[in-house]
């Protein structure tokens, strides 16, 4: 299976992964990406709950939410939060 | 999800709004319509300097006086820890949002509150603000953006460093942050190009100027229980904050909506309930505020003012190869401008491989700025849909044209990374390319801009309750505020689903004790994500329905379905029996298990961004300034119009309000720092007068990921409006206005300095 390909934006990556931008991950759902991003950042996985919108191939989501299952090779964009008025 | 392409009996027609009759006979209930036995006044007393140090309050002559039932000042509100948490668009502060309520050491605006009194009668409680003594220590105050950023600008916070920039800065300044974006290689972009442009822009501060002034009622009892009615755009928000800045748990505070007199985003926050709540806490009495307009203007937040310089370069075939923004944004007295979201919306409804974009969230001494339809986006739009007019001209392109050419679709890289992948934009532009009055003639002194905008539109959390009634009368429950007629909407969908008519369908709003979290409406998020809560509830009914058929049947659940309203066998194999419908179903809910309710809460996503092109004509008097709009004409991309009257009615007031940005609306300071023009006088919002028919291009590409494929409707519009404006006033007199507003003396004074073709006519 095609690992989902998860970019964060810089400002995380200088916050949190020493710049380290674009992960390649095994994963069947978000709460997958979550999990391994926490594993390999500790920490990493409450700040991308708390702090972002996602985009999964495009489509935004306004959170991380666990149960977004993902498509073999998915293109994965963790972004700052939005809000509207 | 559904077949959204179908054709619907319900869901694009155009009934009656279920809260209408009472809006129009006045009968309808706004905050300052509630009260409570026993309630009693509270008003607020709020700095008349735009920065200043509290060297002394003092309350006691106001506590003494006959008739007060209780003062507060910060000292009464609880503290709150100094760290930015949440998401980061907003990052809320709550030693900020607390101070912001309540003045502590310093007042960083003039209209923030200082203090707050509860009186058995709105003199007693006028006479007791007057009886406070506040001594103030005046400091220099800063208005502007570009002042605020200067060297030795006054600092309205001693300690603050700026975030976003690394290695951090060894001093202090009012930018609380900067952000950056980019894509492409920006400098391989510009050389690409035939045509170089590069301005600088400034815009005014508005105000959502709404008409329902903020108030509430609230009542604390002896246990702490609290319950708040209060007017805003989510009363699941105005819970959260009001338990957050008073220590609460949520489950002691029950917020109950009202309806709402306009919001546009300035009521997604909180000023007067945590001061409501303290001084029934003190008194022992339910307390009433009701703002007046000054204070609205003084004391909540309007949109940022800006100052902006944006370049873009063109190929002389029309292909934007690289473009370039620097966004400023008055944050207002705390940190929080929605500079991001103009970063990142900037140049959205294009396909522009190489770009970059800078912003500053700045605070300056004016009220905190909250958000207002598509916050940041009209911003940028105004400076970046300027440019590419400019470009346009310099290449000799029509203007849409070159729009048409550029324009971002399924697969283009956007600044914030991931591909856009929703359709819509290109739409836009060839509804107005294809409109008829895009090619008609003009007169003198007249001219055509046309602008475009983007908006990302919201999903989120949103819950619905859906019952049966004995009678077949469906009920649906929502934790969303109606702003726009959504319970009209959510009743459509409703119907749709269920195959019954609209007639038989009632919609409410319910307290927060009564449905489960339903965030803002704002973001134009509503009729998709709580249209999606109300659409998955409806499902459960019928399947619940089905069942029960099935039981009066004696068949099997699978040999039912659901077709017009009734249950079926799904086929002649299940047994010859009549259709049998929702109505008589009903009547058998006692027999066949009880009553017929269902409960859905979702986090949705998938919601597809909002796009919009305009063009209007304008004709422009030389010897006043005054424009008059003589036409405009606006495309949207609403996915699928759920209610066709409410989307126009969005679209047609977000240009209304576009304009009223465009044209006059502004914050105008005099040298103390002090608003000159805190009333609808003076601040002048366009009226009917004012105006043309806004005529309404509903463009309809399908959102798959929503049941009827809706997309939110409610903020891109008052995106393009300033810059297709400008672009027409430039047409028409051959000057480029920068500056928001364009009112007559800027235009009388730009004619002067640039010495129009007007004047060699």
């Amino acid at each position: 299976m095609a690992p989902a390909h998860v970019v964060l934006s810089s400002g995380f990556s200088r916050r949190y992964t020493g710049g380290l931008r674009e992960f390649d991950i095994e994963a069947k759902t978000m709460r997958d990406v979550l999990k391994e991003l926490d594993r390999r950042f500790p920490g990493l996985g409450e700040h991308l709950e708390e702090e972002t919108t996602v985009a999964i191939d495009g489509e935004i989501h306004d959170q991380p939410t666990y149960f977004q299952v993902l498509r073999p090779g998915c293109e994965i964009f963790f972004i700052p939060k939005l809000e509207g008025g | 999800m559904n077949d959204v392409v179908g054709r619907f009996k319900w869901v694009g027609t155009r009934p009656i709004r279920p809260d209408g009759v009472p809006k129009v006979t006045g009968k309808a209930m706004y905050a300052a319509d509630y009260t409570m036995p026993g309630a009693i006044v509270g008003k607020i007393l709020r700095s008349p300097h735009a920065h200043a140090r509290i060297r002394r309050l003092d309350t006691s002559k106001a506590e003494r006086l006959p008739g007060v039932k209780a003062v507060i000042t910060a000292k009464d509100v609880p503290e709150q820890k100094f760290e930015y948490v949440g998401p980061e668009r907003v990052a809320v502060n709550f030693w900020h949002v607390t101070r912001n309520v309540m003045a502590r050491e310093k007042v960083l605006y003039e209209g923030h509150a200082v203090a707050a009194v509860a009186a058995i009668d709105a003199a007693t409680a006028d006479e007791a603000l007057a009886l406070i003594d506040v001594d103030y220590e005046v400091l220099p105050h800063v208005i502007d953006v570009d002042d605020a950023m200067a060297e030795n600008a006054p600092l309205l916070f001693e300690d603050m460093i700026t975030r976003g920039v690394e290695p951090a800065p060894t001093k202090p300044s009012n930018i609380s942050k900067k952000l950056d974006f980019r894509i492409g290689d920006i400098d391989a972009g510009f050389a690409q190009a035939d045509v170089v442009v590069d301005e600088e822009f400034k815009t005014a501060a508005v105000h959502q100027g709404y008409i329902e002034p903020h108030a509430c009622c609230v009542r604390v009892d002896a246990d702490g229980q609290t319950e708040v009615w209060s007017s805003s755009q989510g009363h699941f928000v105005v819970r959260a904050l009001t338990a957050k800045l008073l220590n609460k748990p949520v489950g002691d505070v029950r917020c109950a909506p009202a309806e709402i007199g306009g919001g546009f985003g300035g009521k997604t926050v909180i000023y007067l309930e945590p001061v409501a709540a303290l001084l029934s806490q003190k008194s022992g009495r339910p307390v009433k505020i009701t703002m007046t307009r000054d204070e609205v203007f003084k004391a909540t937040g309007p949109t940022s003012g800006s100052s902006m310089r944006v370049k873009m370069g063109v190929t002389k075939d029309g292909k934007i190869t690289a473009a370039e923004g620097i966004f400023k944004f008055q944050a207002g007295a705390f940190p929080g401008s929605p500079v991001m979201n103009a970063c990142l919306c900037a140049f959205a409804p294009y396909a522009i491989e190489n770009a970059h974009t800078t912003g500053y969230d700045v605070v300056c001494n004016r009220p905190k700025s909250a958000a207002y339809r598509a916050p940041g986006s009209p911003i940028s739009a105004f400076a970046v849909e300027s440019v590419v007019d400019i470009l346009a001209k310099k290449i000799g392109m029509d203007p849409l044209e070159l729009r048409r050419r550029n324009a971002a679709g399924p697969g283009t890289p956007m600044i914030y990374g991931p591909k856009l992948a929703h359709g819509g934009y290109l739409e836009t532009v060839e509804a107005c390319l294809n409109h008829p009055d895009y090619k008609k003639p003009l007169g003198k002194n007249q001219g055509r801009g046309v602008a475009s905008g983007y908006w990302f539109n919201g999903g989120g959390e949103s819950s619905a309750s859906v019952q049966i009634g004995a009678d077949g009368t469906v009920l649906v429950a929502t934790g969303s505020v109606d702003v726009g007629g959504s319970r009209a909407s959510q009743a459509l969908m409703a119907a749709e689903t269920f195959g019954v008519p609209y007639e038989q369908v009632r919609c409410i709003v319910a307290d927060t004790a009564s449905i489960g979290y339903t965030h803002v409406t704002g973001g134009s998020r509503v009729t998709f994500a709580t249209g999606m809560a109300v659409v998955e509830t409806c499902k459960k009914l019928i399947d619940d329905m089905r069942a029960r058929a099935a039981m009066i049947w004696g068949v099997d659940p699978e040999g039912v379905v659901w077709e017009d309203g009734c249950a079926k066998p799904a086929s002649s194999n299940v047994g010859d029996f009549k259709p049998m419908p929702l109505k008589e179903i009903a009547a058998k809910a006692a027999l066949t298990g009880g009553p017929l309710t269902a409960a859905s809460s979702v986090n949705a996503g998938g919601q597809a961004p909002g796009f919009s092109t305009q063009f209007c004509d304008v004709e422009v008097d030389p010897e006043t300034g005054k424009v008059t709009i003589l036409r405009f004409i606006v495309a949207q991309d609403a996915g699928k119009a759920i209610h066709p009257s409410y989307v126009e009615g969005q679209m047609q007031g977000g240009v209304v309000q576009g304009i009223g940005w465009a044209l006059n609306e502004e914050y105008i300071y005099d040298k103390q720092g002090r608003l000159d023009n805190a009333g609808f006088l003076d601040y002048r919002c366009p009226v009917a007068s004012d105006l043309p028919m806004i005529d309404t291009i509903v463009v309809e590409v399908p959102n798959p990921t929503h049941p009827y494929g809706a997309k939110g409707v409610g903020e891109v519009n008052i995106c393009p409006p300033m810059a297709a404006i400008a672009n027409a006033i430039e047409n028409a007199l051959g000057v480029r206005l920068a500056e928001l507003p364009m009112s007559p003396p800027k235009i009388v004074a730009a004619l002067d300095v640039a010495q129009p073709k007007l004047a060699a006519d």
